[in-house]
């Protein structure tokens, strides 16, 4: 398997201050390897280390100790070649001031080494790929933010990067321009392959987007895994609530294979299982087979929130 | 090639749109010529007198307004709190710098050439007088000046960050106090004129001043001039990819993007 990232036993310590010097230790032995074409997200909460794994993967911090491997290369013997073949983008995005959309991305794709008629077409097609043609003339300082979000994702493709490195995509951005940023950037992973490694903290989005999550807090790395792996492996599983009539004998009921846990009272019962899909058919022939009435019955699914709730506990 | 581009095309673009860098070439240039030309004309200086000012006001303008284009390459992105996508790119700083010093070199040149014909036309002074070749090498060492001060505004920025801007507009005029620009070095004490000496526009100064009448102090200026701001700048551009190499260690490239 080729790996895009490869990281291992990375440590970084921010130093502040002259006389009274105060160190901060953001990354603590990072281990990571994210396969090529993956979209991988990374999730924890703030101050957990993200940006700056990002920062140190797109060699714009330098680590004191460890390994980093980026699409085959050594970061600090070729870190040229490896600013050539990725690129970022980071929620916030901020560009020059009085360089309108058009003007910063032909900059950027000059900075890239685009010139002439492919440099022109290039900026047209990202103008095009997301809807920016209307404010190809508009300065940076004159967009809304979510119009400066779409630039900040057009600049990131100007290279047409192997590797993709996106820092909360949809921060601060309104609902509607959130879910066009998340199916432009889904497009993009589909349609070309392309690694991405994001950081976001809506669980939702990861959840949709990602089909790898490393969890990381503390500047270590906690958990990897797909997200219904994750939640497998925290047990966090399904609730199934189920409103009844009769007598309901719970131990019989935590016997069922993948339940993890009931709650019974006099007319309700919750049942944790590993997964409703595969769980309800024998909880409903339980019920069935002792011809207890069912009034109402609701699933609950775990999402990655609880995982993040239960990995930042 | 194309990298390179990008930075003329950006400080280009940015000194189209900004009022006050219009200021830095017209306005700023110019008052302190008039003030000093008239100041010249009050003092019934001799003509020979005249001139030795003169030169000195035009050249520091031109260095003044060129010095700022090399160090905007990378102020305009500290402004915008955009410098970590540029450094994220694979640019070199030989593309910053020679970017850069293409902008410089036309608003310095056009400063040079306003001032040049202004000062042949209040003050009748003519700047022409040593000829092509020694007016070329004159210009050109200005412009190394400029690129080194320049170059030297970006180390400072990339080391201290935001509260080095302020380099920007002030190490030139330490060079003004240095380098003989209104009066010669000789009139400096022994330990001033010590610092003015690794200084190359001082060098500059005395040669183009030696074709009006004023034999230089210092013997050999247009070598030492020359092989001074090359070294210099060779020495710069391998101290700021140390201070660019520091500032990612430190965090402070991205701590100048927030």
């Amino acid at each position: 398997m080729n790996f895009a990232i490869e990281v291992k036993e990375l440590h970084k310590t921010f130093v502040a201050g002259w006389l009274r010097k105060r160190t901060k230790q953001a990354l603590r032995g990072v281990n990571l390897s994210v396969p090529e074409g993956v979209f991988w997200g990374l999730l924890g909460p703030n101050g957990a280390g993200k940006t700056t794994l990002l920062s140190v993967i797109a060699n714009l911090l330098i680590p004191e100790q460890g390994e980093v491997r980026v699409l085959g290369n050594d970061l600090r013997k070729s870190a040229g070649a490896v600013r050539r073949r990725i690129n970022l983008s980071s929620g916030h995005a901020n560009f020059l001031w009085s360089l309108t959309v058009k003007e910063n991305l032909e900059y950027y794709a000059m900075l890239y080494g685009l010139s002439g008629n492919k440099r022109r077409q290039r900026v047209e097609d990202l103008l095009a790929l997301f809807d920016l043609q209307e404010f190809a003339r508009v300065r940076f300082e004159e967009l809304s933010t979510g119009t400066k979000q779409k630039l900040s994702l057009a600049k990131s493709l100007v290279n047409d990067p192997a590797l993709l490195l996106l820092d909360e995509p949809t921060v601060g951005l309104d609902p509607d321009v959130a879910h066009r940023i998340r199916d432009a950037v889904q497009r993009l992973h589909r349609e070309r392959g392309t690694t991405i490694l994001m950081t976001t903290h809506n669980m939702k989005e990861a959840e949709i987007l990602c089909e790898r999550i490393a969890f990381i807090k503390d500047g270590r790395i906690r958990a990897v895994g797909k997200p219904q792996d994750l939640k497998e492996e925290l047990r966090l599983g399904d609730t199934i609530s189920i409103a009844f009539s009769g007598t309901v004998q719970a131990e019989a009921l935590r016997s069922l294979q993948g339940t993890y846990g009931v709650q019974t009272s006099d007319s309700l019962c919750r049942i944790l299982v590993d997964d409703h899909r595969k769980r309800l058919p024998q909880i409903l022939d339980f019920f069935m087979g002792r011809q207890i009435f069912i009034h109402d019955l609701r699933i609950q699914e775990s999402d990655l929130e609880d995982v993040f709730i239960a990995y930042t506990k | 090639m194309a990298k390179t581009r990008a930075f003329v095309f950006k400080n280009w673009i940015m000194t189209k749109r900004n009022v006050f860098t219009l200021f830095e070439i017209l306005f700023w240039p110019l008052v302190a010529f008039l003030s000093v030309g008239l100041l010249t004309e009050f003092a019934a200086l001799q003509p020979e007198m005249k001139a030795f000012i003169l030169i000195g006001v035009i050249a520091m303008s031109a260095v003044q307004v060129c010095q700022l284009d090399v160090a905007y390459a990378l102020l305009y992105d500290v402004w915008s709190k955009a410098i970590k996508h540029g450094f994220a790119a694979p640019v070199g700083i030989r593309h910053l710098l020679f970017g850069s010093l293409i902008v410089g070199i036309l608003r310095g040149g056009s400063v040079f050439v306003i001032l040049v014909i202004a000062s042949y036309a209040l003050f009748g002074f003519n700047f022409t007088l040593p000829g092509a070749l020694p007016i070329a090498l004159f210009v050109l060492g200005l412009f190394l000046s400029a690129a080194m001060v320049g170059v030297f505004v970006c180390i400072l920025v990339l080391v201290f960050g935001n509260r080095a801007e302020v380099a920007a507009w002030s190490l030139t005029s330490l060079m003004l106090l240095l380098c003989g620009v209104y009066y010669p070095v000789s009139v400096l004490p022994v330990w001033v004129r010590g610092l003015a000496e690794i200084i190359p526009l001082t060098y500059f100064l005395e040669y183009f001043r030696l074709f009006y009448g004023f034999p230089p102090i210092f013997s050999h200026v247009l070598l030492k001039g020359y092989v001074m701001v090359i070294a210099y700048l060779v020495i710069e551009i391998f101290a700021m990819k140390a201070a660019l190499h520091r500032a990612k260690r430190t965090g402070l490239l991205l701590k100048l993007s927030e």
